[in-house]
């Protein structure tokens, strides 16, 4: 088998070729085939600039050569190979490291603002280019996790309520959970509502997609032995007040929940201590099903491009779930390259088959599904543990961790593949 | 001359007697003529008369000694007259009695001249052109093979009968009774060799082997059965002065008396495999979960972790060093997020088993401190500071041989509530499982107040024994019962505290119990002891070890039961941690099955101290060790 014969297909316009089958030499590599692809493009139009391709063979990235991609996936060397070509993800390049005062314990970032939650009990408001906007200082203990609920140009459109102003959520270790106003103009903070209900340290928080209803979690039940942990739900209405109590509570985990997120506005996502991961229908708070691991989650995210979950636990994988599935014992796929637990897991907000991962081995991977066997690239910054990993959907990947640093990496947002 | 030369004679006879009368009669057998006086007619027509034959035997045996040439006369039956042979006659005689040809000059060998051979020749010896029998298939031997035929098909004669394949010979001794005498025959029982000879035996032996006088008096004072020779050893000019062996006759009896004599019974060893002899054992694979990699470490002290201890939530873990600080931790993160200075190196601390109440015991010196970390949820927090601050002087003020005080200013920020002053150093705390008992330990050999218990609800101190036996190491409550297990050096005792009275004592079987812990059923105790052991020990089995496992190569420091995996853990100054799978029954039959499952190493030796204490986590199969290094390290 020394010849295949293989056919070139993509979906991106701009790099279109003639659809004809190539007998391409077997031994060839992602190099040798970007080459051949390249070639047929200058050939067609003369302005083509070179560009790196990468190949999916049946929906798995080619990695080794195609002879033995091809022995390895049961594919027969008879027929006519369908090749798809993508632009090659080029390497997310490092930009920023933004210092902290301490261990960071969670970031979410949007289009304009990254705020951060750190272990010195604040929370704190970057720009993009790293300059400290805002501190936001009011918790008595560390700030265990932070989310964006309104952004300002929302209700410059929306409300008259509240003019040219940000809303944000802080959850700490002190069992509350802080709704803050801040106004970007003026850079002034404020302190709307205390949200107060856990018996724990309350370590993630999560709102909802219509942006109205936040959902927070503690870490520790308190109360009698083998009474189940209590995830807890909060609305936040227009009335004035301090202090809030639940909306309602979700009970059925047994131990510590480390992660919870809206799957959309009707369907509430938690993982937990106790090897579970549940489904909690929103409107009603009951438990609509369960998927359970062999180890402790560490974080999930869901993606609803692919609609998939991802879960990070403590035996160095990070797991692909179909949260559609009754009963909730299938994996998908695992990804396996980390050495430490994985504390942090985060998909694309662009693209459905790629997420990142942050371990205690002081790496962040970046993931393609379609190459499970090993993570795209390594980001290697960080000289200690990391504990949480966002995205930014204008092409910024966030990582901070233990030692202080925040660093932000640009990636190129590929055209070709975006809602591919 | 013999009757096998008669027709020879007649032969010879015609020759001889050409000359002479010839007899007529033909060839006739001659009997015919016997009765009567004629032999024959003569060519004439004339009687031929018998010569007159009256010689006899004298005659004949005269006849036969005086005439020589009497070997070769013969008689001629025709005529019945003597003749005497020629030599040329004598000659052929011989020549014919040899098988040899009559005539001299013919030659038997003369060479062959083959007329038929397979040459065609100008001229054939015969021309007779071939028969046409020769050319059709004879109808005779057509006829036998038909009959051949037909016997074939009806199965009288077997055309061909199949080769035997089975050897022809058999093993005489297959079917042999090895038992039998021919059997017993193979079991040869060699004799005993003999000694070789040495130098004393020698005829001539060297100066040294000759006995001395004495020598020679004690050997033949000596019971010959005793005497260590048999013989006196002596020395000869040369070997023809030695003398025959006085005693050889005596002593070849002796050992025929020994092959004799000689048990022939063989012993059987029986052959086993001592791979058959261990217990078969489950593989640790399928054992899972329990720890095998290191996942944390919980760096930040600058001395020795002497004690750890996890909050009965799992979140959080706190640690106490030589370093004279206790540090909190958060388990999932390793973040240290409260550093507590106490007043000397810290030899224990216990968190509280009792969730809803939020305290530390700290050990140091002779002081034991009750702290609240602030940890987890804030309503506990302040109910336990109220719990404590509630608390009432009695009427009457007992006399307490520690002094209960309540920590003030700096300390009280810090979280220390009660101060606990004792007589001597307390070495260890422990926490009953309701959280109200607090149980800590003076060792001091020989002393009667070793071990007391405190109440922390009424402040109050006992001494639960009296008099206490040998040097107190560790204490222990029971999970569910009201017994209270003291380890001493060699023994662990196990009282009764209702009942105020020894229930048990086991038997440790080795020198220096350091360590013991509690299995969560209450019926399995583990001890680990200096000397590199650890004993199992089943409460309802016996007072001694059930197992005791040697795999620690020094000094085991601490062990720990997980509260509900089928775990346990011990570490060791050796710096590695040994998880095992210790499996209890609730069945009473069936033992507990121990399985060694993995060997944990992270901790750096110093100053020849490894890992000081393990732990494991409440809920997870998670092992907590500290070290000699200052760190806290995390095996999941």
């Amino acid at each position: 088998m020394s010849q295949v014969q293989a056919r070139f297909f993509t979906e991106n316009k701009k790099y279109l070729i003639d659809d004809v089958p190539f007998s391409i030499p077997a031994a060839s590599e992602v190099a040798d085939l970007s080459g051949v692809i390249n070639k047929l493009l200058e050939a067609k139009n003369d302005g083509h600039k070179h560009v790196e391709f990468d190949f999916l063979v049946r929906g798995q990235f080619l990695r080794t050569s195609l002879a033995s991609h091809m022995e390895k996936e049961n594919i027969s060397t008879e027929e006519v190979v369908e090749i798809e070509y993508v632009e090659k993800f080029t390497a997310p390049q490092p930009e920023e490291c933004i210092m902290h005062d301490d261990w960071i314990s969670s970031v979410e970032a949007d289009s304009e603002w990254i705020l951060t939650g750190s272990y010195d009990k604040t929370a704190r408001i970057w720009s993009m280019e790293g300059k400290a906007v805002m501190t936001v200082a009011g918790h008595t203990d560390v700030v265990k996790d932070v989310a964006w609920v309104k952004r300002s140009e929302n209700l410059q459109t929306g409300s008259l309520v509240v003019n040219d102003a940000s809303l944000l959520l802080t959850a700490s270790l002190d069992q509350t959970i802080m709704l803050w106003e801040w106004n970007s103009e003026r850079n002034k903070v404020e302190a709307r509502h205390c949200c107060r209900g856990h018996a724990g340290s309350v370590d993630t928080v999560a709102v909802d997609p219509t942006r109205t209803k936040v959902c927070v979690l503690p870490t520790v039940e308190e109360d009698e032995i083998e009474e189940p942990n209590r995830p807890r739900k909060k609305q936040k209405t227009e009335q004035m007040g301090l202090t809030r109590t639940p909306l309602m509570t979700f009970s059925g985990h047994n131990e510590a929940v480390s992660s919870v997120l809206w799957m959309d506005a009707e369907e509430l996502c938690s993982a937990s201590w106790d090897h579970t991961i549940r489904l909690w229908d929103a409107e009603t708070g009951e438990q609509k099903s369960t998927l359970t691991g062999s180890k402790v989650f560490n974080s999930i995210s869901y993606s609803p491009l692919c609609r998939r979950l991802a879960s990070g636990s403590t035996d160095r994988h990070v797991r692909l779930w179909d949260p559609r599935s009754k009963d909730g014992s299938l994996v998908l796929l695992s990804l396996t390259s980390h050495n430490g637990w994985v504390t942090a897991v985060r998909w694309s907000p662009s693209h459905e088959h790629q997420l990142v991962s942050g371990s205690l081995d002081n790496v962040v991977k970046l993931w393609d599904t379609r190459s499970c066997k090993a993570p795209l690239y390594d980001l290697a910054a960080h000289e200690d543990k990391i504990l949480c990993v966002d995205w930014t959907e204008n092409g910024l990947i966030l990582s901070g961790g233990a030692d202080n640093k925040l660093y932000t990496y640009r990636y190129s947002t590929c055209v070709s593949d975006a809602g591919a | 001359v013999s009757d096998s030369n008669f027709s020879l004679l007649v032969f010879i006879t015609f020759s001889v007697r050409s000359q002479d009368i010839r007899n007529t009669v033909g060839n006739i057998p001659m009997e015919w003529y016997k009765d009567y006086p004629h032999i024959g007619y003569d060519l004439e027509g004339k009687k031929i008369f018998k010569p007159i034959r009256n010689k006899d035997e004298l005659d004949e045996f005269l006849d036969k000694m005086e005439n020589p040439d009497y070997w070769r006369t013969v008689q001629d039956k025709m005529t019945g007259a003597d003749i005497r042979l020629s030599d040329e006659q004598v000659d052929l005689v011989h020549r014919l009695q040899q098988g040899k040809f009559g005539d001299v000059n013919f030659n038997e060998y003369e060479p062959a001249i083959d007329f038929f051979s397979n040459e065609v020749m100008i001229h054939p010896v015969t021309n007779r052109p071939q028969d046409k029998r020769s050319f059709i298939p004879s109808l005779i031997e057509k006829e036998k093979v038909g009959k051949l035929v037909h016997a074939i098909k009806m199965g009288w004669i077997k055309p061909r009968r199949p080769k035997e394949t089975t050897p022809q010979y058999y093993d005489l001794w297959a079917k042999e009774d090895p038992n039998s005498i021919l059997g017993r025959h193979k079991m040869h029982v060699p004799a005993p060799k003999m000694k070789l000879p040495g130098h004393e035996e020698s005829y001539n032996p060297p100066p040294e082997y000759l006995l001395s006088e004495e020598e020679r008096l004690a050997w033949e004072q000596q019971d010959p059965e005793y005497r260590k020779l048999s013989f006196l050893p002596q020395k000869f000019a040369c070997l023809r002065a030695v003398p025959a062996y006085s005693r050889f006759i005596h002593e070849r009896f002796e050992r025929c008396l020994d092959l004799y004599l000689c048990p022939r019974q063989r012993k059987m060893r029986v052959n086993v495999n001592p791979e058959d002899l261990i217990p078969k054992l489950p593989k640790p694979k399928d054992l899972q979960p329990f720890p095998t990699t290191q996942s944390l470490v919980y760096r930040g002290h600058s001395s020795l972790v002497r004690s750890i201890s996890v909050s009965p939530s799992g979140q959080w873990l706190v640690s106490g060093s030589d370093d004279c600080t206790v540090r909190f931790w958060e388990v999932s993160t390793a973040r240290c997020l409260k550093t507590v200075e106490v007043g000397g190196a810290v030899k224990g601390v216990a968190w509280n088993p009792n969730p809803s109440i939020c305290l530390v015991a700290v050990s140091y010196d002779d002081t034991v401190v009750l702290l609240n970390p602030g940890l987890g949820d804030r309503l506990v927090c302040t109910a336990t500071d109220q719990l404590i601050s509630s608390y009432e002087e009695p009427e009457e003020v007992m006399d307490q041989s520690v002094q209960w005080a309540v920590a003030e200013g700096e300390g009280h920020e810090q979280g220390h509530r009660l101060i606990l002053k004792h007589p001597k150093t307390v070495r260890q705390v422990t926490w009953h499982g309701k959280g109200d008992y607090l149980a800590c330990v003076m060792p001091d050999n020989g002393s009667s107040l070793q071990v007391v218990i405190h109440q922390v609800s009424k402040r109050r101190t006992q001494n639960p024994f009296r008099k206490n036996k040998g040097l107190v190491q560790c204490v222990s409550f029971h999970p569910i019962r009201p017994y209270f297990f003291v380890a001493t050096q060699r023994y662990v005792r196990v009282y009764n505290l209702i009942k105020q009275e020894l229930t048990k004592k086991l038997m440790a079987n080795c020198k220096w119990i350091s360590s013991m812990a509690i299995h969560p059923g209450g019926d399995n105790v583990i001890c680990g002891s200096y000397d590199c052991r650890l004993a199992w020990f089943d409460l309802d089995l016996s007072t001694k070890p059930y197992k005791v496992l040697r795999h620690h190569k020094k000094a085991l420091r601490s062990v720990a039961y997980h509260r509900h995996y089928p775990l346990f853990a011990s570490g060791s100054d050796d710096g590695s941690v040994i998880v095992c799978h210790g499996m209890v029954y609730n069945d009473l039959l069936q033992n507990p099955l121990i399985v060694p499952v993995k060997v944990l190493k992270g901790h750096t030796i110093t100053h020849d101290l490894g890992v000081l204490d393990v732990t494991f986590h409440p809920t997870q199969p998670w092992v907590f060790s500290s070290g000699a290094d200052g760190t806290v390290r995390l095996f999941t």
